[in-house]
């Protein structure tokens, strides 16, 4: 055991945004232990107060650069919700498609660019090119197919323009859908060989467990493996699931002096969502290909094994990918159809909930007669892990007290990594000194 | 899906948020370029945004890439200053440093080493005024939009 640890991380790399560690052990006691977030706070919702129910979707999805399908299908839901909009079954399925498309993006940049090179030993994906080519450009194939695919349904990699309220300005044709289709199929072995690939150096994966509360969507009519639809659901909710309006009963929302983040709280003092809270409390709704990828890393319902997180992620990539190439399947055998979308203004309030790649996403909008906006509330997932990474800590740094201070720091940094976090999803402008 | 084939040989790239004033220069040139896309029959333009690593497979395989973006250079606000990625010695987020934001250099960096890296790489950085929250560009860069739009068409040929 060391007498004494400083570690102080000031904005982790390979996370979205900045975060810090900071570890003061003085004789073997631990005496600070924070996961600090100190990101000026960001005033999302003001954004969008005063604007029409028809430009919200638009503004919100310039949040994040990661998510921002993610946003925008929150958004447009709560949109829909606040003004009694209802959308057809093929629009579902297309925006489900989008949504799937990011889920994809998103699980391939964090699996392939941001925690692989922990596995390895590497500083970024960079120098990984030359130890594992083959694996790196399999990595970039599956991105660059992910991105195609968003663009295909939301017109944009980045940002989509064709969400609305009522429906899509715009959809793919049915010849399109057909190549997409064949390009999911052909990924499946690309898939095969990331998992392969990440398998190999899966010993590297800490071993830590702490049990929590894990918090996702659960779709119960049909049964299905949701980042859609359904109600609220966790580990610790006898299976009862919350409808999503009752969102602030869940998150119940508190300010700590570490972190100009909100954190959040339901039955105990934390809990997490993203992947591993999605599979804990759907798992056996997988499709099959998904639930062969979990069982091949040992990956079972219940791991309360926080770096396994990356691990579940992986297992949705496969699993987004063999749904949707069902969800074609449906749409090209009813045939793709033309839909007038028409929304008028009015009053009201509502409620849009998601699961963005890194966890449960909730948007609320209430707007006024005239269909402007007059109040919103976002809460993201990674504030909702922000209070689960620091309980994890406090259980994690006790344990790995006797290891080289370099060791606990990794530890540490891989921890944080493995939740996916987005802490602020907006500016990136650069910073530049000139060589001459 | 897009055809490989199909790309046009110089990409244009706007990158920035525009939910934070000067910050969202790159889009906004971006939008403005695009009205005359038709005098620019072997050019793309795209609004990137904040899609950070997807700047990869914007670039990949093309002859040409330039990038605006939003640059804190130490120059007056509204400054345009052309530059290519091996005049920087660092080029960092100063709220974002990321690999989901990623560092552009990074980017260029496993563009070369994937064998896919546009020859000419030109980046168009503009010093910003203002980066707070608001959607509207500040009055200095506005007042410049017509200077950018010609400096970097010019870069074109």
């Amino acid at each position: 055991m060391h007498n004494n640890v400083n570690i102080n991380v000031h904005h982790i790399t390979r996370v979205e945004g900045h975060g810090n560690i900071v570890v003061n052990v003085k004789e073997g006691k631990i005496e600070k232990l924070q996961w600090q977030v100190p990101e000026a706070p960001r005033f999302f919702e003001a954004m969008v107060r005063g604007h029409s129910y028809q430009d919200i979707q638009t503004i919100v999805s310039r949040i994040c650069g990661i998510c921002s399908i993610t946003h925008s299908l929150a958004a447009t839901k709560a949109v829909e919700a606040a003004l009694g909009i209802k959308v057809s079954e093929q629009t579902d399925k297309l925006r489900i498609l989008m949504h799937y498309s990011e889920q994809l993006q998103s699980h391939v940049l964090h699996v392939g660019y941001l925690a692989a090179p922990d596995f390895f030993g590497t500083p970024s994906v960079v120098p990984l090119v030359a130890r594992a080519a083959d694996a790196v450009k399999t990595i970039v194939k599956a991105h660059r197919i992910a991105n195609t695919w968003s663009d295909l349904i939301a017109g944009r990699t980045t940002h989509p323009v064709t969400l609305t309220p009522g429906g899509l300005t715009k959809i793919p044709t049915e010849k399109q859908l057909r190549q997409l289709q064949q390009t999911l199929k052909d990924a499946v072995p690309d898939l095969k060989k990331i998992a392969e690939v990440v398998l190999s150096v899966a010993a590297n994966v800490p071993k830590f467990e702490r049990p929590t509360e894990y918090v996702s969507l659960k779709q119960t009519t049909p049964p299905t493996y949701t980042f859609y639809h359904g109600g609220i659901t966790s580990n610790d909710n006898k299976g009862a699931v919350m409808p999503i309006e009752k969102w602030h009963d869940v998150a119940n929302e508190y300010v700590v002096e570490q972190s100009t983040a909100k954190w959040t709280k339901w039955h105990r003092d934390a809990y997490a969502v993203g992947a591993l809270a999605r599979f804990n409390n759907n798992a056996e709704l997988l499709s099959p290909m998904a639930k062969d990828a979990a069982k091949v890393f040992g990956l079972q319902k219940g791991c309360c094994n926080p770096y396994m997180n990356t691990v579940a992620q992986l297992v949705e990539c496969f699993h987004v990918v063999e749904t949707s190439i069902e969800i074609i399947d449906q749409l090209l055998t009813r045939g793709l159809k033309t839909e007038k979308v028409t929304s008028s203004p009015k009053a009201g309030k509502g409620s849009g909930c998601v699961e963005a790649p890194r966890g449960i996403l909730f948007h609320d909008y209430e707007f006024d007669k005239n269909g402007k906006c007059v109040a919103a509330d976002i809460c993201i997932p990674t504030g909702q892990n922000h209070a689960n990474i620091q309980k994890d800590f406090e259980k994690l740094l006790p344990e790995i007290l006797d290891q080289p201070e370099k060791d606990i720091r990794l530890k540490l940094e891989m921890l944080v990594r493995a939740y996916d976090p987005c802490i602020s999803c907006s500016t990136h402008f650069l910073d530049v000194q000139f060589v001459k | 899906m897009t055809n490989q084939s199909q790309k046009k040989d110089t990409i244009v790239i706007g990158l920035g948020n525009i939910l934070f004033s000067d910050e969202g220069i790159g889009v906004h040139l971006i939008r403005k370029l695009s009205e005359n896309q038709g005098k620019f029959p072997s050019v793309e333009f795209i609004d990137a945004g904040t899609g950070g690593l997807n700047i990869l497979h914007l670039i990949a395989n093309r002859k040409k890439a330039v990038i605006i973006d939003c640059v804190k250079m130490g120059k007056n606000p509204g400054t345009i200053k052309r530059f290519e990625p091996a005049d920087v010695k660092t080029v960092k987020k100063m709220m974002h440093f990321s690999l989901h934001e990623a560092d552009i250099l990074r980017i260029i960096e496993l563009s070369r080493q994937l064998g896919e890296c546009p020859d000419q790489i030109v980046i168009f950085g503009i010093e910003p005024e203002s980066l707070e929250l608001g959607q509207n560009l500040s009055e200095t860069l506005t007042d410049k939009i017509d200077l950018y739009i010609d400096t970097i068409t010019k870069s074109f040929s």
